[in-house]
């Protein structure tokens, strides 16, 4: 049985994603001296919240009343528009590739609230981890890596290290 | 032209955000296309499955980090411009290892948890969600670890300078190691059992 | 597919191959002359003593004062705040790393102008940036902040301004025994806006 391109199992070739990428990656950094990055906008979302819920709050806060700025919110800010613009993306390849679908993805193993759980825990460690190393695997780890930057370099070393360590432990989430 | 554009002043600063989007649609796009948006399908380098995320990364790496020392060479890219993210000893390896633990547990990094969501996956939703737990969690916490956080900082310091080699050998040495990895992956992957998803 | 794969990884080698025979230092590429000579020729690259005074007051944290004297000058006096990089140290890789440094102004000062302009036009061409030199170094800061001279009664406001000013700054780098209440204004005392009566006594010469 032919496979059909838009049934949702097709993925283009891993190289020629990665030649792609690298080409999106340096064209930013051509155009606006500065890499990609996600875990960024997440960041000032919520300083965005806060500052909305608790103004006083936020000014006083040490982490927060760094990203405040008098003249205009921290939502207006190159990677807010970015990451509205990688799920625009994201959504035109899912359309292309035939891959909408709302749905819990998780290995057969376990139950669909353990995936859930695990989602939760999982983005709340990288929530603190991102801050603490300044950049999650797209800002730190890939960007850096391509402007060889120590810190990106160290911080994509840590990552995947500890990953395949806790992967190991973890192992039922998976397979 | 000489870039990088919009610090060279070559573009006016109205487009910023407009070349955001654009150029997070492509990063989206090819980050979806590739397969990022399957949790699963992300876990398979771990557990050798499914290399993908090593190869679009590696790959990702070389060509532009190949492209930036080309485009400095030729004149038509200062590449002293370009930022490099300073690098605080502590925070960065201690923040590496808690992200590694978040990426076990919910198979996903922020970037490729929003092509998730733009795509249905509620797992990513709830993934993202926890970001913003984490990052709030992290904000009330940061007194605590202030001044860890800012301790040991050793500037925009370079992958090549910190361990005392050239840049040029080290770019050579990076390709051809991503090369070896790409190859030991491929003869990981026949030899360990197929996972479905 | 494999091979494929094969001739993509001996690109990829080769484009590595070529990175090695690159040049290794990204800043082999010198200033042309063309562009060292309006740059020396541009006024706004010299910074005056006042300013300079101002800003060390102030604790700006992106001033870097950069004394290019000889060591042994260096220690006998140096403008309070500067740090010692002698002329002849000026490009070697330790120096580098405060010269490079694109959020500080650095800012070069000798006795007078001679060796900190040379400072100046080396790290220019050498491509560093935001650089300046202090105009009159150490002779003309000390004759106008240590020694300021208390302007006479017809002089404007503003020469009285600065004295005070300088006199401030001085007890604030040496604190001499005076007391030199900071100034926002002039004193009260009327300066000349009123017509003298043209003949008195304007005392000795013609």
């Amino acid at each position: 049985m032919e496979k059909n391109r838009r049934d949702g199992s097709f993925y283009i070739n891993p190289y020629l994603g990665g030649v792609l990428l690298g080409l999106v990656l340096f064209a930013t950094y051509y155009i606006t001296g500065r890499g990609l990055g996600a875990s960024g906008a997440v960041k000032n979302t919520v300083v965005t919240t806060v500052d909305v819920i608790a103004p006083a709050h936020a000014e006083k806060s040490h982490y927060y009343s760094k990203f405040l700025n008098e003249n205009s919110s921290p939502m207006n800010n190159w990677l807010v528009f970015e990451v509205l613009g990688v799920m625009a993306g994201a959504f035109l390849s899912g359309t292309l590739y035939g891959r909408l679908k709302l749905k819990n993805e998780h290995s057969p193993k376990i139950k669909p609230r353990t995936r859930l759980i695990a989602a939760v825990a999982g983005g709340l460690m990288f929530g603190i981890g991102s801050q603490l190393a300044r950049g999650c695997t797209s800002g730190a780890a890939l960007s850096g890596l391509a402007v060889l930057s120590a810190s990106g370099m160290i911080t994509m070393l840590g990552i995947f290290g500890s990953a395949y360590l806790f992967g190991w432990l973890f192992k039922k989430l998976w397979i | 032209m000489t870039g990088p554009l919009i610090p060279m002043e070559m573009i006016p600063d109205a487009w910023n955000n407009v070349i955001a989007v654009l150029l997070g649609m492509a990063f989206g796009f090819v980050l979806e296309a590739s397969g990022f948006s399957s949790s699963r399908k992300i876990m398979g380098t771990f557990f050798g499955y499914d290399f993908v995320v090593l190869r679009v990364f590696f790959t990702a790496a070389i060509t532009s980090m190949s492209l930036i020392i080309y485009f400095d060479y030729m004149g038509w890219l200062d590449a002293s411009m370009l930022y490099i993210n300073p690098y605080y000893v502590t925070s960065a390896i201690i923040g590496g290892l808690v992200m590694g633990v978040g990426f076990a547990l919910g198979g996903f990094c922020p970037g490729t948890s929003f092509c998730g969501i733009a795509i249905g996956k509620i797992d990513a939703m709830f993934f993202t969600a926890g970001l913003f737990l984490g990052i709030f969690i992290f904000s009330e916490m940061y007194p605590l670890i202030e001044t860890m956080y800012n301790s040991k900082n050793l500037g925009g310091i370079k992958i090549y300078e910190m361990m005392g080699m050239g840049r040029n050998i080290f770019a050579f040495l990076l390709i051809v190691v991503a090369i070896a990895m790409f190859y030991i992956a491929g003869y990981v992957e026949k030899k360990v059992n197929k996972v479905e998803y | 597919m494999n091979k494929r794969y094969l001739i993509l990884a001996i690109i990829a080698v080769a484009i590595g191959a070529g990175i090695l025979l690159l040049p290794e230092n990204p800043r082999d590429r010198e200033l042309s002359p063309a562009d060292l000579l309006n740059a020396i020729d541009d006024p706004s690259r010299f910074l005056s003593t006042d300013l300079i005074t101002d800003r060390l007051v102030k604790k700006d944290p992106s001033l870097l004062l950069i004394d290019v004297r000889p060591e042994a000058q260096f220690k006998m006096f140096a403008i309070p705040g500067a740090i010692n990089i002698p002329l002849d140290s000026l490009l070697t890789p330790s120096s580098q790393a405060a010269l490079e440094n694109k959020e500080l102004d650095k800012v070069f000062y000798s006795n007078s102008d001679v060796m900190a302009d040379q400072a100046w036009i080396s790290a220019k061409r050498a491509g560093f940036e935001a650089i300046f030199v202090m105009k009159g170094g150490v002779n003309t800061w000390f004759n106008t902040i240590v020694n300021a001279a208390e302007p006479s009664e017809t002089e404007p406001s503003q020469a009285f301004a600065l004295y005070h000013f300088r006199k401030g700054a001085c007890q604030y780098f040496f604190g001499t025994g005076e007391t030199a209440a900071p100034v926002t204004e002039a004193p009260k005392k009327p300066v000349s806006l009123t017509p003298r009566p043209v003949q008195s006594s304007s005392g000795g010469g013609c």
